[in-house]
């Protein structure tokens, strides 16, 4: 969360981001108090008088006072969450006010030190938003008896967990196939994925042996029991 | 203990269907789980006669009958599901030879039993395929087996000829069958086709003793004597064209070789040693059982733990020991038909190992749990799509390699999930003993025995010809009953049966 902060901090121009520690009590209280003085000023200046007592025991009343003003959603979640929904305000603020000199910004390419993999696995590129996928997931999880939930992808991780810690349902007769042919399909190629695998597993081990291997043999030493 | 005749003891046994007989609560002091055994009508009598006899007044010393033995595992602490007998089960020491018990690793009470391993720490079956048909070995059959005799030294005191010194084998032993594709002796494929990659990480050969070194270090890459053997055999029956085919075995007639061994004296004296430090293990931590052989320590406890490190270290010799003789097996085929192994298609099949402790992972009343699964004389069979069997059995099921006695056929298995809920994915490892060994000593000759191999057309070749008749089929159940059973039962399903053309024995 720190740094989260601290690349939003210096984004709006805070004197010394660097050393904000959100979990000093003052350290907060004075970003916050620098928030409205310099980016969301959303109170007059005398209004401000509330959130200026930053050491006073009254300040959380009033901080609280200032987010059901802003309207904020995260009046209900931790300090970090309320601190950062104030950070993205003040940025959406800092944004509007300057939309001609951002627009042409663009977004530095990190450097690529590694070469981009394109994945060839068709599961990474699953569209979890189809309805398709809602659906596929929809009847796997009433065969395994999951409840309902609106994310489709919190389902299918509740159906993995279920997989993990006991062994797998069996699915009713009437789903059989349905669950039965994929499940196929699936071994068939891990199969192949094991296979091929395992075939360079085996060519590194021969190459290895290419260099290591001396085998040799001396009757010398050999005895036959009686 | 409880002296009761054989009727009163039958009534804690029950036939619970045609292939299996439960062992209720009670039928030894202490029990924790029931106990259970896998029989047809023929290794049933087996069973129940040698119960029968120990019921007889004035029979004292031996070993407990099979039953009493695994109704004694069941009562060990820690112990979950079902104490289980496996057809070919037969009395050991502690632990009957064909008994199958998982400890719950999360119970701090549960225990490790170097009984319950056995002496020969994995001990185990090799089985190499050729591209090869039996029409092209029977005329020189003789001189092959000849060759194999002399490349693989056999015998009790039997000394190998892959040079050695300390240091190889310390780094043998942490290493397992890497070390041997280290210095070239196998194949990079050879190890994905081995149980837990012919490697077990929790090796550490700084917990075994000097002694066990001193003793292992000259038999490394030599075969051993007792049961082991080295077979050349042929495809006599495919039941599962499917699966015999991921395995490269496309035909009767096919030839394969079989390699069935295992530690040697390491393994021998890591378990002794072992046991001396349990013994006061127990005393120490209390820990009761109904037979002084069923010597235990807590997992957790250092002479556990220092157990299954050393135990470790001796299956990794052991898998470099399989993989010595594979090599020298290559040399030998090789030479004999001037062609590169490659080129004779001689890849290994699969490795199992029929005496060990695993931590495995496994379904116990529908909650998943790591267990310590203990199999003496039994072998692990995996489920198709199981984790870890290797990526070519994925959908046939983990091969498991049944190695008969001289003589009879072998049979090539495929793990099944029936199995692996009812057995903890184990089945059976081979025929088991019908008579003990000083018995076979009394009633048979070893020149019947040799005679009556040779006019099965099978070439043998043996270091110490007096001891054959320890092994002879007369000794052994029929491995026949016990596959079938297996199969019948639905822990393992019969893929292939060999027929043995030539034999190599100490």
């Amino acid at each position: 969360m720190t740094n989260i902060f601290k690349l939003k901090l210096s984004a709006l121009g805070h004197p010394n981001p660097e050393s904000f520690d959100c979990e000093d009590e003052k350290a907060y209280r004075s970003v916050v108090l620098w928030l409205e003085d310099q980016k969301i000023r959303h109170y007059k200046i005398e209004e401000r008088e509330g959130l200026r007592n930053i050491d006073s025991d009254t300040w959380k009343e009033a901080y609280n006072a200032y987010q059901k003003d802003l309207v904020s959603p995260s009046l209900e979640g931790t300090m970090n969450e309320q601190l950062n929904w104030l950070l993205c305000y003040a940025v959406r603020l800092e944004y509007a006010d300057n939309v001609e000199k951002y627009k042409n910004a663009k977004v530095e390419q990190s450097k690529q030190s590694a070469p981009s993999v394109v994945s060839s696995n068709p599961l990474d590129n699953l569209d979890f938003s189809s309805p398709a996928f809602k659906s596929g997931v929809e009847r796997v999880s009433t065969v395994a008896g999951i409840g309902p939930h609106l994310d489709p992808k919190i389902r299918l991780s509740a159906l993995s967990k279920i997989l993990k810690t006991s062994p797998h349902p069996d699915p009713p007769k009437t789903e059989t196939n349905v669950v039965l042919q994929p499940a196929d399909v699936l071994k068939l190629l891990f199969v192949q994925d094991l296979r091929n695998l395992q075939t360079k597993i085996n060519e590194a081990l021969v190459a290895v042996q290419n260099v290591t291997a001396d085998p040799r043999t001396d009757t010398k030493l050999g005895k036959v029991g009686r | 203990m409880v002296v009761r005749s054989y009727n009163e003891e039958l009534k804690y046994l029950e036939k619970i269907n045609p292939y299996c007989w439960k062992i209720k609560m009670g039928f030894q002091p202490n029990m924790n789980v029931e106990g259970v055994f896998y029989v047809n009508n023929t290794l049933e009598k087996l069973m129940l006669d040698e119960l029968r006899n120990s019921c007889r007044p004035g029979q004292t010393g031996g070993f407990l009958p099979g039953v009493k033995q695994i109704a004694n595992v069941a009562a060990l602490p820690g112990i979950v599901g079902r104490s289980v007998g496996l057809p070919d089960v037969h009395s050991g020491y502690g632990f009957a030879i064909g008994n199958m018990a998982a400890f719950d690793m999360s119970n701090p009470k549960s225990i490790v039993s170097p009984g319950g391993v056995g002496f020969d720490i994995n001990c185990g079956v090799r089985l190499l395929r050729t591209n090869l048909s039996e029409k092209d070995v029977v005329p020189i059959k003789e001189q092959l087996a000849q060759s194999l005799f002399d490349h693989i030294p056999v015998g009790v005191g039997s000394k190998g000829i892959i040079p050695m010194n300390a240091r190889d084998m310390e780094e043998a032993l942490e290493m397992g069958m890497d070390w041997s594709l280290r210095e070239g002796y196998v194949w990079a494929e050879d190890k994905e086709h081995c149980e837990e990659y012919g490697r077990m990480l929790n090796a550490d050969p700084s917990k075994v003793s000097l002694r066990a070194k001193k003793r292992g270090l000259p038999q490394l890459g030599t075969l051993g004597a007792g049961n082991h053997y080295a077979e050349i055999q042929v495809v006599d029956e495919i039941y599962d064209k499917y699966a015999a085919g991921k395995m490269g075995l496309e035909r009767v007639g096919q030839v394969c070789v079989m390699i069935h061994s295992g530690s040697r004296g390491f393994g021998h004296q890591v378990a002794t040693d072992a046991l001396v430090q349990m013994e006061k293990a127990m005393k120490r931590d209390h820990i009761d059982t109904n037979d002084r052989q069923l010597a235990c320590a807590r997992i957790n406890s250092p002479e556990g733990q220092d157990y299954l490190k050393a135990m470790a270290a001796a299956a990794n010799f052991a898998w470099v020991n399989r993989s010595s003789m594979t090599f020298l097996t290559r040399q030998a085929f090789a030479k004999q038909f001037k062609m590169a192994p490659d080129d004779l298609d001689m890849h290994v099949i699969y490795d199992v190992s029929h005496n060990i402790a695993k931590m495995e992972e496994h379904v116990v009343d529908g909650k998943v749990k790591t267990l310590l699964v203990h199999r003496k004389g039994s072998t692990r069979a995996f489920p198709p799509h199981h984790p870890l069997i290797p990526v070519d059995y994925q959908l046939t099921g983990q091969p498991v390699l049944i190695g008969g006695t001289m003589g009879t056929c072998s049979y090539v298995l495929t793990g099944t999930h029936q199995g692996m809920t009812e057995t903890f994915g184990s089945t059976c490892h081979g025929a088991g003993r019908a008579l003990s060994r000083a018995k076979s000593r009394r009633n048979i000759d070893y020149k019947d025995v040799l005679t009556k191999l040779e006019s099965m057309g099978i070439s043998i070749r043996v270091a110490s010809p007096k001891l054959v008749m320890e092994e002879a089929p007369e000794s052994y159940k029929n491995v026949t009953d016990v596959v079938n059973t297996c199969h019948a039962a639905g822990i393992s399903k019969k893929t292939v049966k060999l027929r043995p053309i030539a034999v190599i024995k100490g």
